[in-house]
């Protein structure tokens, strides 16, 4: 059993969390699966990286990415 | 990322644990959008986490990249706090000054299609007769008033 992290659906975005483990594939096996109102990422196969230390970065990369892309969707509805 | 372990108060009032802090925000005070703004300046110094403690409510952790004081996590918390409270301030006053800055953005692009262009300022330019100069700024006040006793000077006295 790998390290386990709960996205909540009103904080995070789908696609972002989706992005997030595109960008982490050669670092981590990343699982995805829908919880109740979170996506849950389940974290195996980290090598040699500290499974800790992945998690928050990739948790890091999340909340990045969530907030660009609601920037960019903002922008968009506006013009 | 779950449950608080064996988390203890900080000076400033927030919850501290062993490599992180974490408090809640009620999301009434600090719209989501100041959460986020946040959150975007603190994440190439430290990992941000949220969650959804209760409805209306956001929890934040920061944990620390390397090993940290309580009073060093108790700082960064504090900073972030301000910087929610700027982020807020900002927002409000966005959103409150959204319809002026829609006016001025709109009054300059259509000031800007009607501009005149280059050659029409240098045709214009051409076109004016400098010379004239109705109210003679340009002849001298010795010239203009002879010898500076002119007959309005109030001091003068004829005979």
């Amino acid at each position: 059993m790998g390290e386990r992290v709960a996205f909540d659906a009103t904080l995070y975005r789908e696609d972002a969390l989706q992005a997030a483990v595109d960008a982490y594939s050669e670092v981590a096996k990343i699982e995805v699966s829908q919880g109740e109102g979170s996506f849950d990422a389940e974290f195996t196969d980290v090598g040699d990286y500290d499974p800790k230390m992945i998690v928050h970065a990739f948790a890091n990369h999340v909340l990045h990415e969530t907030i660009a892309r609601r920037r960019q969707a903002a922008l968009d509805t506006d013009s | 990322m779950s449950a608080e372990e064996g988390a203890a108060q900080s000076r400033l009032g927030f919850q501290l644990g062993p490599d992180h802090i974490s408090f809640d925000l009620d999301e009434s005070a600090y719209p989501i959008d100041a959460v986020y703004g946040a959150c975007y300046l603190f994440i190439d110094r430290c990992y941000v986490y949220l969650t959804r403690p209760a409805e209306g409510r956001v929890g934040v952790r920061l944990t620390a990249q390397e090993a940290a004081s309580p009073e060093a996590l108790d700082a960064l918390a504090g900073e972030f706090a301000n910087e929610l409270l700027a982020q807020t301030l900002r927002n409000k006053l966005s959103q409150s000054t959204s319809r002026i800055r829609e006016y001025y953005t709109a009054a300059a692009l259509r000031a800007a299609t009607s501009a005149p262009s280059v050659d029409d300022l240098l045709a214009e330019l051409e076109s004016e007769e400098l010379l004239e100069d109705p109210l003679e700024i340009m002849v001298p006040w010795e010239e203009k008033h002879g010898d500076g006793q002119s007959s309005t000077d109030p001091d003068s006295k004829d005979g």
